[in-house]
């Protein structure tokens, strides 16, 4: 009997802790869902919306007769347009000059301030006194507001009369006796050189942080070998430190990639996409096809396109993260 | 290994090292002498100010720059602390259940966040500049709170989570082993643990918001919720031929010191958050 009812009650427990578990299967993901429908619903409904729009020929100017989701007042466009702005976005000459020219921008500002993070990187990783104070004031750019930090480019840096450039080649010729030094106008000489220069400034110490972390995981023991066996510094860096740098030189090239194919604040301001287009990157492109020209149609399609190229670049980027991941587990 | 260095090398190394603080601190350095410079002093192209002069600072906060430039400092600090105290408690819930909580699609979930995060915002301003006009949020506070969650939300649900991955949560079964109620175990032991990672994250989100641009500049027109990244590209000079660099300057320094003295304070453990949680993900 006694036996019996033991029986029955350890299946009513089971039977109770399997309930339970249901129940707190429930409740384990009920903390997580207003964060999560909160962040899809802010980002990918917009973005729904935005591949619909790409498909209607709709200008906010010459609103037409048919309602963009009735009932919910979104405005109304002139007539459906399938793939044409697509095709705009491909062939027409602007937009496919702004492709081109994020390409250029994205690529040499990733490039250049890849390389001067990892010449930090490797300079922080020494030893010496301050070097927790210079780490902190090298990571002071990348602190600054990005459009402050542009402007001040722009006005401090590039201007032609007052900006410090010129006032440093003024002096450097007036070192030398002549009366006054050469005035270049940076931005209009050279505008995706002014643009690209900016950035790298301040994506450099981004960097340089992740490329230091990844110098911080090389493990120790493997360079005193390596010394012993007398590799030069310069052999250690090179067949050592580099390959074990690789993944933190993919991750930050494509961290990189993925927020200046974004850049808007720098053109914005530097050079206005200008002169003429030399600098009008995608982003940029977008902004004036929709609040310039009020072409809704075409800059939805110019927005889903740039997402396209953001995801492909960044599953290389999610890749790579994962593959850091199982590295760290397998050790 | 540094002690066998020869004296070029040390040398060398110097050279090198100064070299690269002048080019990383040179431009802010610049920025701040700016902002001391009287106007007259302002295009004289010297390093330093001939004499220190406050009449930058009085432009803009006092002057005519005033209008322009308080209203947004008093947008942008409203919007970005309500922005960042709503995406720390939503994320906190999201990063608790991920790091305590074994359940399948856990790393889907963190991936979808991560993609969320590199979202292009040029994407989607154009649907809600839209939206936002239709509905009145065009030009408000909301307007701008809730497109900036979208920024601040997933980077974190991300830093959290490696946070809450650290902390021994045995900790609090054992204080309550000891005799301490759920809330006494919660409040004396998980608080304190967990506190430095909320307060990272905190930092980290009122960041991002702070340096948003697209949607400041795109999803306002007047004073009444136009943040300062919007408000800086508006400046002018107090005439049509005068270039507001000291304006701009003195914004500048009043707008970066307060990011600069939080991060640098807080700086290892951001650091330690950020690459915690991109490299072990």
């Amino acid at each position: 009997m006694t036996a019996l009812a033991d029986g029955a009650v350890d299946t009513e427990v089971a039977a109770l802790a399997h309930r339970s578990t249901a129940a707190q299967r429930m409740r384990r993901r009920a903390p997580l869902l207003p964060a999560l429908i909160f962040t899809i619903i802010i980002t990918q409904l917009p973005f729904l919306v935005t591949i619909g729009i790409s498909v209607l020929n709709w200008n906010v100017l010459r609103p037409g007769d048919n309602a963009f989701l009735p009932g919910v007042e979104l405005g109304k466009y002139e007539s459906f347009a399938g793939i044409s702005n697509y095709v705009t976005v491909f062939t027409d000459n602007r937009l496919r000059h702004a492709v081109m020219n994020t390409i250029v921008l994205t690529a040499s500002a990733v490039l250049v301030s890849v390389v001067i993070g990892l010449l930090l990187a490797v300079l922080l990783d020494r030893r010496f006194p301050g070097r927790g104070l210079a780490r902190t004031l090298l990571i002071a750019p990348f602190l600054v507001m990005p459009v402050a930090a542009a402007l001040l480019w722009k006005h401090a840096l590039y201007n032609p009369d007052y900006g410090l450039f010129n006032g440093v080649l003024n002096w450097i010729w007036q070192l030398f006796g002549a009366e006054q030094g050469p005035i270049i106008e940076w931005v209009t000489n050279m505008p995706m050189t002014a643009v690209v220069a900016a950035l790298v400034w301040q994506w450099t110490p981004f960097m340089m942080l992740i490329l230091l972390a990844g110098l911080q995981a090389q493990p120790g023991d493997i360079i005193e070998a390596a010394k012993v066996d007398g590799a030069s510094g310069w052999q250690t860096f090179r067949f050592l430190t580099l390959p074990h740098l690789r993944q933190y030189l993919e991750l930050s090239v494509l961290l990189g990639s993925i927020y200046l194919l974004q850049t808007f604040d720098a053109v914005f301001t530097i050079t206005q996409g200008g002169p003429g287009t030399a600098t009008t990157n995608l982003p940029y492109e977008i902004y004036l096809t929709m609040f310039r020209k009020y072409e809704y149609g075409e800059a939805a399609a110019a927005g889903v396109v740039v997402v396209i190229g953001t995801i492909i670049v960044a599953t290389f980027a999610l890749r790579t993260i994962s593959s850091l991941f199982r590295e760290e587990v397998g050790r | 290994m540094d002690r066998q260095l020869s004296t070029r090398a040390k040398v060398g190394w110097a050279l090198g090292g100064l070299a690269i603080l002048v080019y990383a601190l040179f431009p802010v350095a610049w920025i701040v002498s700016l902002s001391l410079k009287a106007p007259s002093d302002l295009s004289n192209q010297q390093f330093l100010p001939t004499r220190f002069s406050l009449e930058n600072y009085r432009e803009i906060f006092t002057g005519n720059a005033s209008e322009l430039f308080l209203s947004a400092l008093r947008n942008s600090v409203g919007i970005c602390l309500i922005a960042t105290f709503i995406s720390v408690v939503l994320a906190m819930f999201a990063a608790y259940a991920i790091a305590r909580l074994e359940f399948p699609g856990k790393r889907l979930i963190l991936s979808t966040a991560l993609a969320v995060a590199i979202f292009p915002v040029i994407s989607i301003v154009t649907p809600l500049f839209n939206l936002w006009r239709q509905i009145g949020l065009y030009d408000t506070w909301p307007g701008l709170i809730i497109p900036y969650l979208s920024l601040t939300l997933p980077i974190s649900i991300w830093t959290l989570s490696a946070f809450f991955r650290e902390i021994p949560w045995e900790m609090e079964q054992a204080a309550q082993v000891d005799g301490a109620t759920n809330w006494q175990a919660f409040r004396k032991v998980i608080v304190p643990l967990a506190a430095p990672g909320v307060f990272t994250t905190a930092i980290i989100s009122f960041f991002i918001a702070w340096n948003d641009f697209v949607y400041g500049i795109s999803l306002t027109s007047t004073e009444r919720a136009r943040p300062v990244p919007a408000a800086l590209a508006f400046f002018t000079g107090s005439s049509q031929f005068e270039l507001p660099t000291g304006a701009i300057s003195a914004a500048a320094v009043i707008v970066t010191i307060p990011v600069v003295v939080l991060i640098l304070l807080f700086q290892r453990r951001i650091v330690a958050g950020l690459t915690n949680g991109a490299v072990k993900g």
